[in-house]
C-alpha cells in the first residue's frame, strides 16, 4: 500500500466535527448520569469491549459520541492508557459470584437450581408505541420473594465432575503480573489460552456473535449447549499494604459455559467478560468449545476468531480505507488504461489486411 | 519503634476495609472529615485513580485470565508511625481518602466507638440492599416441571 500527504482539508476537517457534534447538542452531567441509569445494558457492552469498567465513564463516552459505539470503545481505550495499573486483583471464581441469573440448559435440577434473574427472553417484543403519544410506560414491579436467594451457588461444571462427566482442570498457580496479558504482550499463535479468553473477554459483540452463529449453524465442529450462564457481581479483593486482603467493590460480570459431547466425556467451552452481556459470552464459548482442532482459516480457528473479533482493530482497518489512497488507485487505474491499449493494440495487428 | 495497629472490637480488618469500600460516599465523606482533627499530622503518601486488572478462573481448563481493568481510586495516608488505606471502585479520590482515615483511626485507636457504630450502620444498610436484591432474584426461581 501507498499513501500521499494531502493539504488544504484542515477548515473542512475541523468544521466535520463540528457538525457531526451539533446534531448532539450540549454534553451534561445530566445526560451522561440518564444514559447510565437508563441503558445500563448498553453500557456493560462498551465496558466489555473496552476492558474498562467505569459506568460513568462509559456513559461519558456514549454521550460524546452520540453512540457511536467503535468512537466510544475507542475513547475508553485511550483513556485507559492515560491511568497507571494500581494492581492485579485475586482471580475472581465461579462459586464466589454475587449471582442474579444462572440457568442451565444441560441439566433442570443443578445443585443450587436455576433462578432467571433480570432477562427478556420470556417477553412479549411489543414497542411501547403509547410513550411516542405523550404517555408514560411505567414497568410492573418485582413481587419479591420473603426469602432471599443464595448470594453465593455451587459451580455445575464441578458438580460434573464429581460425577465423572468432566475432568476436573488443574488449578493455576499464576497470579497476579504472572498471568498473561494481551494488553501488555503480543498475540502470538497457537495462542496461550490466557491470551484467548482475555482477547474473547474483550472482543466485538456482533463480531463474536457472527463467528460463534456460525459454528452454532454447523459450521463448527461441536453443537454447543449451554451448561451454565451466570450474570453476577464479582468482588474486585486487592491488598491492604499491611497484606490485609478484602474486596474494594463489585463489578458485574457474566460467564458462560457450553457443553458437547465429546467422545465418551463432555468437553467444555468456555467465557465471560465484564458487565452482563450473554450473547457474547455464549457465543465467545461456542468458539472456544469448537476452537481445538479447527481447520485452518474456518470461523471457528482461533487465530480467524481472535484477529478478526477485536473491535477497535478491525474497526479502524475498515475505516482506514476512507482516507486517501490516490497513489495506489491512480497505479490501478494506470494499469487497467495500460492494459486495455495493449489489447486494442493486438488486436489491430490481428485484423486481417484489406 | 512502629506501634501495633488495633482493630475494632468483633471486627476483622477485612471486614471493615469491605464495608468501607462499599459506604456510601457522602455519609462516609462526613463521617471521616471530623477524624482529621483527632488524628497526629496526616502525611499524605498517595491519592491518585488508577486501574486494577481482574482475573477469573477458567472452569474448562482452570486457568487464569484477565477478565479487564476496574477504574479505582486509591489512597495512602500515615499518622502516628501506622498507615491508612482506601481502596474504592470509581473515581472519588475523596471517598478514598475518606476510607483511608478511618482505617487509620481504627488502626491508631482513635473514635474506636464511633467508628464501629458508623462500620455496623453502613454493614446493616448493604446487608439489608444485598437481601432485598436477593429476594427479587429469588422471585424468579424456577420450579421446572417436565413432561
Amino acid at each position: 500500500m501507498a499513501y500521499v500527504a494531502t493539504r488544504g482539508g484542515e477548515r473542512a476537517m475541523e468544521q466535520s466535527q463540528r457538525l457531526f457534534r451539533a446534531e448532539m447538542g450540549a454534553i451534561t452531567p445530566e445526560r451522561v448520569a440518564e444514559v447510565r441509569a437508563a441503558m445500563p445494558y448498553l453500557v456493560d457492552r462498551v465496558m466489555g469491549e473496552a476492558s474498562l469498567y467505569d459506568q460513568d465513564l462509559a456513559a461519558l463516552a456514549l454521550a460524546q459520541t452520540g453512540g457511536e459505539l467503535y468512537e466510544a470503545i475507542l475513547l475508553l481505550r485511550a483513556w485507559r492508557t492515560t491511568q497507571p495499573r494500581l494492581t492485579v486483583a485475586d482471580p475472581v471464581t465461579q462459586e464466589g459470584l454475587f449471582t442474579h441469573r444462572r440457568i442451565s440448559a444441560a441439566f433442570k435440577d443443578i445443585p443450587g437450581g436455576q433462578v432467571l434473574g433480570p432477562t427478556l427472553d420470556y417477553a412479549h417484543r411489543i414497542l411501547a408505541t403509547e410513550v411516542l403519544k405523550g404517555e408514560t410506560h411505567v414497568p410492573a414491579p418485582v413481587e419479591p420473594a420473603s426469602r432471599p436467594s443464595p448470594a453465593r451457588q455451587p459451580s455445575v461444571a464441578a458438580w460434573q465432575a464429581d460425577n465423572d462427566l468432566l475432568t476436573a482442570p488443574e488449578p493455576d498457580t499464576a497470579t497476579g503480573n504472572d498471568i498473561p496479558d494481551v494488553t501488555r504482550e503480543p498475540l502470538m499463535f497457537p495462542a496461550d489460552r490466557a491470551h484467548t479468553l482475555q482477547s474473547l473477554a474483550r472482543a466485538e459483540t456482533g463480531g463474536v456473535l457472527a463467528l460463534g452463529y456460525a459454528a452454532q449453524r454447523g459450521y463448527g465442529q461441536a453443537h454447543p449447549t449451554v451448561n451454565e450462564l451466570r450474570l453476577a457481581e464479582a468482588d474486585v479483593v486487592v491488598r491492604h499494604p499491611r497484606g490485609t486482603r478484602f474486596s474494594a467493590g463489585r463489578v458485574k460480570v457474566s460467564q458462560a459455559e457450553v457443553v458437547s459431547k465429546q467422545g465418551e466425556a463432555l468437553g467444555l467451552g468456555f467465557s465471560a467478560t465484564l458487565g452482563w452481556n450473554e450473547v457474547k459470552v455464549i457465543a465467545a464459548a461456542t468458539l472456544d468449545l469448537n476452537s481445538n482442532g479447527a481447520p485452518k482459516g474456518s470461523a471457528t480457528e482461533e487465530e480467524f476468531f481472535l484477529y478478526h473479533t477485536e473491535g477497535v482493530e478491525s474497526s479502524g482497518f475498515c475505516i482506514h480505507f476512507k482516507l486517501p489512497h490516490y497513489v495506489t488507485f491512480q497505479s490501478s487505474l494506470d494499469a487497467m488504461r495500460d492494459a486495455k491499449a495493449k489489447r486494442a493494440a493486438r488486436a489491430r495487428h490481428a485484423e486481417p489486411a484489406e | 519503634m512502629t506501634p501495633e495497629p488495633q482493630e475494632l472490637p468483633e471486627r476483622s480488618h477485612e471486614e471493615l476495609l469491605g464495608i468501607l469500600a462499599r459506604a456510601e460516599p457522602e455519609r462516609l465523606k462526613a463521617f471521616a472529615e471530623p477524624l482529621i482533627a483527632e488524628l497526629p499530622e496526616i502525611e499524605v503518601r498517595e491519592n491518585r485513580t488508577g486501574l486494577v486488572m481482574l482475573p477469573m478462573r477458567d472452569t474448562a481448563q482452570g486457568r487464569h485470565f484477565h477478565l479487564g481493568e476496574v477504574l479505582m481510586s486509591e489512597a495512602r495516608i500515615a499518622a502516628g508511625g501506622l498507615e491508612g488505606y482506601g481502596m474504592r471502585r470509581g473515581r472519588d479520590l475523596e471517598a478514598a481518602m475518606a476510607m483511608a482515615l478511618v482505617d487509620l483511626a481504627v488502626a491508631l485507636g482513635v473514635a474506636h466507638d464511633r467508628c464501629a457504630a458508623f462500620v455496623t450502620a453502613e454493614d446493616l444498610a448493604q446487608a439489608e440492599a444485598d437481601r432485598e436484591t436477593l429476594r427479587r432474584v429469588e422471585a424468579t426461581r424456577v420450579d421446572m416441571e417436565t413432561f
